[in-house]
């Protein structure tokens, strides 16, 4: 989470101009998407098996949909997924509990994929923040979520905001690497959607294990470009084995709004 | 240490004893009449002797010892006439020699020290610039830099607009020692990569040498650029300046006492954010850098004379007090140079080099400050041994303390600053010898030997596979692990013919400190880190091997090199890699092997209305790293197949230069998307190889005018300076970017951003 100067530098600076090009980027290679979450909220919860296709075909995804997916827990619950529709899979029973590390088994066309994630310790959101920051001229908009991260290291979190009930794109993850045990005071800087006077501004808060932490950091990394375009992207890790994409994640969730002054 | 001293006594004992002929000693210094600036690299011949002659040292020193005999000797510099002279040599004398300024006559000259230097002397890779030369060539915003200006020639490639550095055959950006004075400059650009630290005025002449270096260079894989300040005119007062569109520079340089002493004091800044500030949007941003050189010398007498040269540079940007940021180096030197004897000359030095970066970001009640910072204190001693005709000898040592401060954080809202500052110690002894083997073969070969030990007052961690096994507590004033290199080096030259010359090299380089980036253009905000438990030195094999030919009286030079470059304990992070606020950045590093190929191509004009170059490169860099790229070779970020440079210039009539470059080169090796997928209803890329597509091509036309009307017996002269940055407009990439289309959330595109189009320059230049 760090500001994206040299973009600003450059930009007052140098007159730089954007056009959309046209690159042939080939076919890839059709991969198993899991997108599987558990939360400490009461379920059903879901995993989706979906397939990647081409950058240039429309984003529409092929799913996969005779699977087998199996979630089993650390204290012995074990949930066979039922089908439903579009990809998605559901748990019948299974209720996750924080502290407790979920085990995701899925075997699709003749292959097993695992995948391991552990629901961390809940920290309270306390409340939100409106943080107004004058910035060349012009006023930032933007949101502090307020609580005390716990004095046991290895917190990290994840934030997802939506304003006016649009998803915002921006990867907003940290840790406490640097400001252990401390109230939380870095504002939610977006880079996709612009907050205005008036927005509605829901900010989720996760707390999430590591494994996620640095599946979210990498892709935030890659969001950020800095002079000759940022780090060089890749996969993220995932943890997953056998080779799927996406992301199987198990933490906690609280939901507060904001409406900006 | 004891063994080496008395084999190299053993060594300069049988090399000077070869034979009893009676004979004596011609020494001295060669230096400008006008200025006292000595010069390096001038060449002394004898007429009738077409094979007999020394090239003078960095200090302008030179000895030859000769049969007893008349002579008639020539002492030639680049744009200078030659200066004759008729010698009785029946005792050892000193003869310092004064050349005139051929700049009266106005010729412009694009050439080497002398005219067929580059078929005699077993130098590979490597190419001198003196900044008459450099003045003329056009360059963005008209200020004119010795770093822009090496990457037009062949093997030496900028990592881009608004990249930070440039790669030699394929070496990364750290992998060049930048001396500026002896001192290592640890980030030599200014404004995110627009300018170079070198402020031109305060220059003499700089050296870059693609990875065939001399004994006495080490630390780095893949190129030394050796850079020198000027010295300070010792005869009489001048002032030098320039007014440009972004900066703006002075100089002041004199005599102390004439002839005995002298200083120069030179200073640079830009005021873009005076521009800035001109609009009430950005009223309270910063946005500048500095430089200021110094250098003072002083004659004790005839065999002795001190040096002290101070390098302070900052760039600063700021956007009110939210946030603030600046880096810089500061550098200082003292050197001592001795003539022993007629024939050993000696020079010591102690230089102190300092590289760090501050960012502070002030909320309405926090601030918050990260930190980094790497100091040397570093002793060189280096003699010039001239023990006859056929050897001269180059040895010392060197010795070098690093404390290298990691990226700290602190401020109100962090209780995390325990990282400490780790100390190290980079020690190295060397030997040369210049060697005239016959009439056609001459070879310059050495070893150097080095060492990096690891200094206490830190807790090591070590890993293996990034799984931390165990751990070393270093006390302070204790000594860790010390890892030794030996590094052999040759260069051999054989001239075929009087217009031809073969020659091949073979060198070893190491290097103990390791620039670590996970951006592909590089941030004042990378870090250092030295060797440790895991961090081994980074060893470069180079073989290379070259043909040079000159035409039509040696107006035209052409020279060819290939070269074959094997890296080992390359170092990347891993995928994912937090390099912020990791607590050890070592768990993110990953290990792993390098190879660099090319053949460089180049031909010079060197006389004439017309002068120039064209260079051209054809090359390939890859690394090899368990754990990236399915532990498959995969394209550095810096390959480039094709890069093809042009320089013209052109005299049109006495008052007005023209000049033009071009450049074309394969775009920079990138990782596209090859699918995608939705995670949570985001678009995700899926990436398949690393660096296997490629930015769009890359060429840029830029022009040049430069008009002086010399007013012969005025002490004020000026010129001005025009320039137009990529002539034609051509908008080429500088990232490429993947989003949905805002227009229609089916589909994904490919955005690209382009910095500059036109870009003009007016520079206004005086002296008196």
């Amino acid at each position: 989470m760090r500001l994206p100067i040299y973009i600003i530098v450059l930009s007052l600076l140098f007159i730089s101009c954007e056009k959309v090009i046209d690159l042939n980027l080939g076919t890839n290679n059709p991969t198993l998407v899991i997108e599987g979450n558990i939360t400490n909220q009461p379920g059903p919860y879901f995993v989706k098996l979906t397939k990647t296709v081409s950058f240039a075909e429309a984003s529409v995804y092929p799913v996969v949909n005779n699977a087998t997916v199996i979630i089993t827990d650390n204290a012995g619950q074990k949930d066979t997924l039922a089908y439903t529709a579009n990809g998605i899979y559901k748990t019948n029973a299974l209720q996750g509990i924080s502290g407790r590390t979920y085990s995701l088994t899925v075997i699709a066309e003749g292959k097993t994929y695992n995948a391991k994630s552990t629901i961390p310790q809940n920290v309270v959101l306390d409340s939100l923040k409106y943080n107004p920051i004058q910035f060349a001229g012009t006023i930032i908009h933007t949101v502090i979520p307020i609580f005390v991260d716990p004095i046991v290291t290895g917190n990290s979190y994840h934030f997802v905001i939506k304003i006016n009930n649009v998803l915002d794109k921006t990867y907003l993850v940290d840790n406490d690497n640097v400001t252990n045990g401390q109230v939380y005071v870095r504002p939610l800087f977006s880079n996709d959607i612009e907050i205005k006077p008036g927005d509605n501004v829901q900010v989720e808060m996760r707390c999430i294990d590591a494994n996620s932490y640095t599946y979210y950091y990498t892709l935030s990394q890659a969001q950020t470009d800095g002079p000759g375009g940022g780090t060089t992207p890749t996969n993220p890790p995932n943890g997953i084995s056998g080779g799927a994409l996406g992301l199987f994640s198990a933490y906690t969730t609280q939901t507060k709004s904001i409406i900006i002054p | 240490m004891p063994r080496f001293l008395s084999l190299l006594l053993a060594v300069l004992v049988f090399i000077s004893s070869a034979d009893a002929q009676e004979k004596y000693t011609i020494s001295g210094i060669i230096k400008d009449a006008r200025t006292g600036e000595f010069f390096q690299g001038a060449s002394l011949t004898i007429a009738g002797k077409a094979n007999i002659g020394v090239i003078s040292n960095e200090y302008g020193f030179y000895s030859l010892l000769l049969p007893k005999g008349n002579y008639t000797f020539k002492v030639s510099y680049v744009g200078y006439s030659e200066a004759i002279q008729a010698i009785s040599l029946d005792s050892n004398i000193t003869f310092n020699w004064e050349l005139v300024d051929k700049n009266q006559l106005e010729e412009v000259i694009i050439s080497s020290k002398r005219k067929d230097d580059n078929l005699r002397k077993p130098v590979m890779g490597t190419e001198i610039l003196n900044m008459n030369e450099i003045a003329k060539i056009p360059v963005i915003f008209g200020e004119k830099d010795i770093i822009k200006t090496l990457q037009l020639l062949p093997g030496i490639k900028s990592n881009g607009e608004g990249g930070n550095g440039f790669s030699v055959r394929g070496g990364a950006t750290d992998q060049n020692l930048i001396l500026l004075d002896e001192a290592p400059v640890y980030n030599a650009s200014h404004l995110l990569g627009f300018f170079s630290t070198f402020n031109s005025d305060a220059i003499k002449d700089a050296t870059i040498i693609k990875g065939n270096s001399p004994a006495q260079y080490g630390g780095r894989l893949s190129s030394v650029l050796d850079v020198k300040m000027k010295e300070g005119n010792n005869k009489g007062y001048n002032v030098t300046g320039g007014l440009g569109l972004i900066s703006s520079r002075l100089s002041i340089e004199g005599p102390v006492q004439k002839d005995k002493s002298s200083f120069l004091i030179s200073g640079r800044r830009t005021y873009a954010d005076v521009f800035l500030k001109a609009s009430p949007k950005f009223s309270d941003s910063k946005l500048f850098f500095y430089d200021l050189n110094a250098k003072a010398n002083y004659r004790i007498n005839d065999k002795n004379k001190i040096y002290f040269s101070g390098y302070f540079g900052r760039d600063v940007l700021g956007l009110g007090n939210t946030f603030n940021t600046n880096w810089g180096n500061s550098t200082g030197t003292l050197r001592w140079n001795s003539i022993w004897n007629s024939r050993l000359f000696s020079n010591t030095s102690v230089i102190y080099s300092n590289y760090d970066y501050n960012i502070t970001i002030k909320d309405n009640e926090t601030n918050f400050n990260i930190n980094s910072n790497i100091k040397d204190w570093n002793l060189k001693q280096d003699f010039s041994y001239y023990a006859n005709p056929k050897h001269s000898i180059r040895f010392g040592f060197n010795a070098i303390h690093h404390t290298i401060t990691p990226t700290r954080f602190s401020g109100t809202i962090s209780n995390f600053n325990s990282k400490k500052g780790r100390k190290g110690l980079e020690t190295a002894v060397y030997i040369s010898d210049n060697y005239k083997a016959s009439d056609k073969l001459s070879i310059d070969y050495g070893l150097r030997f080095s060492a990096y030990t690891i200094l206490g007052g830190d807790t090591y961690n070590i890993y293996n596979n990034g799984v931390k096994t165990g751990t070393i507590v270093l006390a302070d004033g204790e000594t860790g692990k010390t890892y030794y290199n030996a590094e052999p080096r040759i260069t051999t030259n054989y001239l075929i013919n009087d217009v031809s010359s073969l020659k091949a090299g073979y060198s070893r380089n190491t290097q103990n400190l390791h620039l670590m980036s996970n951006s592909t253009g590089g941030n004042p905000t990378d870090q250092w880190l030295g060797n440790s438990y895991n961090t081994k030195p980074e060893i470069a094999d180079q073989v290379s091997l070259g043909y040079s030919r000159n035409f039509s009286n040696n107006n035209y030079e052409f020279n060819t090199e290939v070269y074959y470059k094997d890296m080992q304990n390359q170092i990347d992070y891993k995928d994912g890699a937090d390099i912020q606020t990791v607590t050890d950045i070592e768990g993110e590093l990953l290990y792993g092997k390098g190879r660099a190929y090319g053949w460089e191509l180049l031909l010079k004009k060197k006389t004439g209305r017309l002068t120039g170059w064209v260079g051209y490169t054809l090359s390939k860099t890859e690394r090899k790293i368990n754990g990236i790229n399915n532990n498959d070779w995969y394209n550095a970020r810096q390959d480039r197949i094709h890069d093809l440079s042009f320089v013209g210039i052109y005299e049109f009539t006495k008052h007005w230069i023209l000049s033009a470059t071009f450049i074309y080169q394969t775009g920079n090796a990138v990782t596209f998307p090859t699918g995608k997928f939705n995670l949570n209803g985001v678009t995700v890329y899926q990436y398949a190889s690393r660096n296997a597509n490629r930015l769009p091509a890359y060429h840029r036309l830029d022009f040049g005018a430069t008009y002086e009307k010399k007013k012969p017996g005025r002490l004020f002269q000026s010129s001005w300076n025009f320039g137009l940055y990529n002539v034609y407009g051509r908008e080429n990439a500088y990232t490429i970017t993947f989003r949905d289309n805002p227009d229609d959330p089916t589909k994904t595109e490919a955005l690209q951003t382009s910095l500059f189009r036109w870009v003009p320059g007016i520079t206004y230049n005086f002296k008196f």
